[in-house]
């Protein structure tokens, strides 16, 4: 049986402040005007309500992370020459990362199949992750655009968290998901739960219950790649998109990344940075070539990876936890679960059609 | 976990250039050695693996190692200019560091064509991937049935690898055929495009594979001609070019649908590139 | 606006046998922001939606469409907009079919919904003199325009759009603009130049780099070829220091500096909130001050940076 606690709601914050004396602490504050995941200090804002504006990818995934540094010199011996040293930076800091929606957590396991794939280690992010504790604050207020129930997540899963926070009257029980959550969970100094946790069930299962009955997006792999070719679709579906990088850049399962070089005089980076499969730039060959040249293909790529390609390599789990933050940020009001929806319909009209 | 137990996918094992070749006016070849004895010693990578090459301030970009798994003195990378990267790579010089990682990607099936009669088709800087391949057979020439060579450019002055065309010209063990969009008066060998002098060359397509790369329009109408000749899909193997960045298939960029050109590929039958979504 | 609406779409069901497509406004995923409609079958007509809730400028989509006969549904603001596309030759106006409109306010989806709570429920819009009527599950809630409307409507200059071929609803009311909230530029006038600088940097920490600024902006036309993203030349480089972000804004600025007609797309599109529009508007302070010049009024007219005169009335290039 793993730990579970209880926290009062008054004690929150100075619990949260104690723990930044031994780590870094992430949490959602307000920062002029956005809920964001920031380091927590004496003077942050703690915001808790709802879904934070941007995902909590960043604290495993930085939008900007040196992989190394490197530095020009000229050769003692051979004036001529020129020497080059390489310094390899890895991430060291040890992190808990409070109020990330179980939507955000489960995203992190979207990168874990990706960046922790047997001999392929991502070492910058295998390090980050292990070094993070996640602990998930459970939904109690899900919005209009939330569809974590319909891509195989809910307001009160635990896929990817350590420790589970579940509000509940004066407070919050505070249950271990994994062993080590259970190892931190032991050493705070937090009162026992006791028969609260049956009361943070319940409100888990209320809230779960209240999100509308829809059809799932799973499962519909084959149905995406059946209209690879259907050009008057994808055309239809992105004639309004502006094709920039929101839905990107806030997506909790959105990976890929660029490498660049950065130097001033003999000091350099190489940095990797998020990177947008919507930019034009994202595919364009040295040649000039480029193979998603218009929108339209890289929106089919955009949603060919989330909800085909991806599950097809990785058992059926989307590239998508269902959170809207691309639907409520997107400047243009696009919505993916009725992209997906339309994906799916035309591609059974297809095939009834070919029955008829 | 720590940083000594594991690799750095993304970090180049330094390397020092060896020799510059000037192959064509926008073609240049760099040999190279890593700077750690014994990492070179240890170095294996299969025909047609990939490495990424990096001048440090400026990038990284894909190149493949042209050079031979049997002839390990140096590693051989062919390079167009067309951008930043390849632009800088040119401007370097013997003794110059640069940073490598490789190999990666998959390779030739060379096991599966063992005993098999091979028919290269390579056009411009396509030529590249193919040499790796050549040499590889050549050195070990008892496993493999007729070697046919055919390597076109656009002149005879766009031609690399020009100090070997000579011996393969003359080897007895294998056929060469060079062709050229644009002859020249002093010119001995074709003139016409690459799908037609493979026509004429017409090569068996029994136990036979053939090997091509090169511009994508070459690449279309050399699979229509071999398609004519007889070969099946399966026959037909290739070699992808995209835009590539970490070259372990996590960055995104180089997936055809589920495949990543740099982890899965970049070497595919046409059989597998008719599986895979259009989009090259 | 329910006369209006059904004036629009009579307007529009006219038109479209001419035209490729005609681009209005549909309700949207979020029951506060409504979205692009590309109307190219009668049936879609119904669809089309009209309110403060129509946000979003079309013109837009208007240079990426070029060649194709387009009609499109313009406020004020956007109508300006599509008069700066044909005065730089961007579009062509034969090909342009627009349809005007009064506009009485745009929302702010983001500050709305900290406004309200909650996004859901929200039915209905309306501005009525200085208040936001709001229908929320049947029921009426007020707020005042300062917590409502986009920072760019209390520096309107005409909620009519002037320029088009079909004007729909009553012409010739003024903006309402009511009580107007203290604006980003008028606190940044009041601070020193070191004071600014350490505003934006602070403001660009934020910044994540999605360029929805850029791509929102109907007038940035390079697009897929864009000063952020060029290696050669290196103008912006990809590390996550503040100034370098800052950078590639003074360069979106000076891109659209007497270009610009303050249509506030690209802060709406920010996803981080960023008050980038102020930078456009300081700079076309300048560009009015030293040309007497406002972007976007009158498609004869040539932007000032679009000429090279000898001699200008404002500028002094020597003290003598």
């Amino acid at each position: 049986m793993l730990t579970a606690r209880y926290i009062a709601n008054d004690k929150l914050l100075p619990w949260l402040l104690s723990l930044t004396e031994t780590r870094q602490v992430l949490a959602p504050v307000q920062v002029g005007g956005q809920t964001l995941f920031a380091p927590l200090d004496a003077d942050s804002r703690l915001d808790l309500k709802g879904l934070a504006d941007a995902s909590a990818k960043a604290a495993l995934l930085p939008r900007c992370e040196t992989l190394f540094e490197f530095h020009y010199s000229k050769s003692e011996g051979v004036p001529s020459r020129t020497e080059l040293e390489l310094r390899e930076t890895l991430p060291d800091q040890e992190t808990f990362l409070f109020g990330a929606r179980p939507c955000d957590a489960k995203g992190f396991t979207v990168f874990d199949r990706v960046y922790d794939a047997g001999t392929r280690r991502d070492i910058y992010y295998c390090s980050r992750r292990d070094k993070t504790l996640v602990a998930v604050l459970a939904c109690t207020d899900p919005a209009d655009t939330c569809f974590c129930n319909r891509v195989g997540g809910g307001p009160g899963e635990t896929d990817g968290a350590d420790i589970l926070f579940t509000p509940v009257k004066g407070g919050f029980v505070v249950e271990a998901v994994t062993e080590r959550g259970d190892a931190f969970l032991l050493e705070q100094p937090l009162v026992e739960a006791e028969d609260r946790t049956e009361e943070a069930r319940k409100v888990r299962e209320a809230v779960s219950d209240a999100m509308p009955d829809e059809a799932p997006l799973v499962g519909i792999q084959s149905k995406v790649l059946e209209l690879f070719d259907d050009k008057g679709f994808w055309e239809g579906i992105t004639s309004k998109c502006l094709s920039c990088g929101a839905c990107s850049y806030l997506c909790p399962t959105c990976y890929c990344f660029n490498m660049t070089d950065e130097i001033k005089g003999d000091d350099g980076v190489r940095i990797r940075t998020w990177d947008n499969c919507m930019s034009f730039q994202f595919t364009l060959e040295g040649s000039g070539h480029n193979p998603r040249d218009g929108k339209a293909q890289r929106m089919r790529n955009r949603i060919g990876h989330k909800f085909s390609y991806y599950p097809e390599l990785h058992d059926g789990n989307l590239a998508c936890v269902g959170c809207g933050r691309c639907i409520v940020h997107c400047p243009v009001s696009m919505d993916v679960r009725a992209i997906v929806d339309q994906a799916r319909d035309r591609a059974l009209a297809k095939e009834e059609h070919v029955n008829d | 976990m720590t940083s000594t137990d594991a690799t750095n996918l993304y970090l180049p094992d330094m390397a020092t250039i060896q020799e510059v070749i000037q192959e064509t006016s926008n073609i240049k070849t760099f040999r190279i050695t890593l700077n750690n004895p014994d990492a070179m010693r240890r170095f294996r990578f299969e025909p047609g693996q990939v490495g990424q090459l990096s001048v440090f301030g400026v990038g990284e970009s894909t190149f493949v190692i042209n050079s031979s798994p049997t002839r390990m003195d140096y590693l051989q990378f062919s390079v167009m200019r067309v951008g930043e990267i390849t632009e800088k790579l040119h401007k370097l010089r013997p003794g110059d560091q640069v940073g490598v990682r490789a190999p990666l990607g998959n390779c030739f099936p060379y096991e599966d064509m063992k005993g098999k009669d091979i028919v290269f088709v390579g056009g411009g800087i396509g030529m590249a991937p193919l040499r790796t391949l050549l040499l590889y057979m050549l050195d070990n020439r008892e496993d493999y049935g007729k070697i046919s060579l055919l390597y076109g450019a656009r002149s005879p002055s766009d031609m690399a690898f020009s100090y070997e065309l000579p011996e393969w010209l003359e080897r007895e063990d294998m056929t060469t055929e060079l062709t050229v969009d644009n002859g020249t008066p002093d010119w001995k060998h074709h003139v016409g495009l690459i799908p037609n002098v493979l026509k004429e060359m017409a090569p068996s397509a029994e136990n036979a594979f053939a090997v091509t790369c090169g511009p994508p329009i070459m690449i279309k109408f050399t699979i229509e001609a071999l398609h004519s000749l007889g070969f099946n899909d399966e026959q037909i193997v290739t070699t992808l070019e995209k835009r590539m960045k970490c070259g372990v298939g996590i960055c995104g960029r180089c997936n055809i649908g589920t495949k990543y050109v740099c982890k899965d590929g970049p070497v595919f039958t046409y059989a597998q590139l008719r599986q895979l979504p259009n989009e090259l | 606006m329910a006369s209006s609406i059904d004036d629009l779409k009579s307007a529009i069901k006219e038109a479209l046998p001419d035209l490729d497509m005609v681009i209005a406004w549909t309700a949207g995923p979020d029951p506060l922001s409504h979205t692009p409609l590309f109307i190219t079958d009668e049936a879609d007509i119904e669809r089309i939606a009209w309110d403060p809730r129509c946000s979003q400028n079309l013109a837009g989509y208007l240079t990426g469409l070029r060649g194709k006969k387009v009609g499109v549904v313009a406020k004020g603001c956007d109508a300006r907009s599509i008069v700066e596309l044909l005065q730089e030759k961007l579009i062509d106006r034969e090909d342009v079919t627009i349809f005007g409109l009064h506009c009485t306010g745009a929302v702010d989806a983001r500050t709305t919904r900290k406004a309200l709570g909650s996004s859901r429920g929200v039915e209905d819009v309306a501005i009525d003199g200085a208040t936001a009527r709001f229908t929320v599950a049947g029921e009426a809630k007020t707020l005042p325009l300062g917590e409502t409307l986009q920072q760019k409507c209390f520096t309107c200059t005409g909620a009519d759009a002037e320029v088009c071929d079909h004007f729909i609803g009553e012409h010739g009311l003024p903006p309402q603009v009511g009580e107007r909230p203290a604006s980003t530029l008028e606190e940044l006038e009041a601070m020193s130049m070191e004071e600014r600088l350490h505003f934006w940097e602070d403001q660009m920490t934020r910044c994540i780099r999605c360029y929805a600024c850029r791509s929102a902006c109907p007038l940035c036309v390079c697009q897929d070829h864009c000063a952020a993203q060029s290696r050669e030349p290196h103008w912006v480089d990809q590390t996550d220091h503040p100034r370098e972000k800052l950078m590639f804004q003074a360069i979106h600025a000076l891109h659209t500096a007497g270009r610009c007609t303050e249509c506030g797309e690209c802060e709406r599109a920010c996803p981080m909130g960023l008050p980038i529009m102020t930078l456009k508007q300081a700079l076309n302070r300048s560009i009015q001050d030293l040309f007497d010049y406002r972007a976007g009024t009158d498609p004869d007219q040539a932007p000032p940076l679009f000429e090279f005169r000898e001699e200008e009335k404002n500028i002094k290039e020597r003290e003598w």
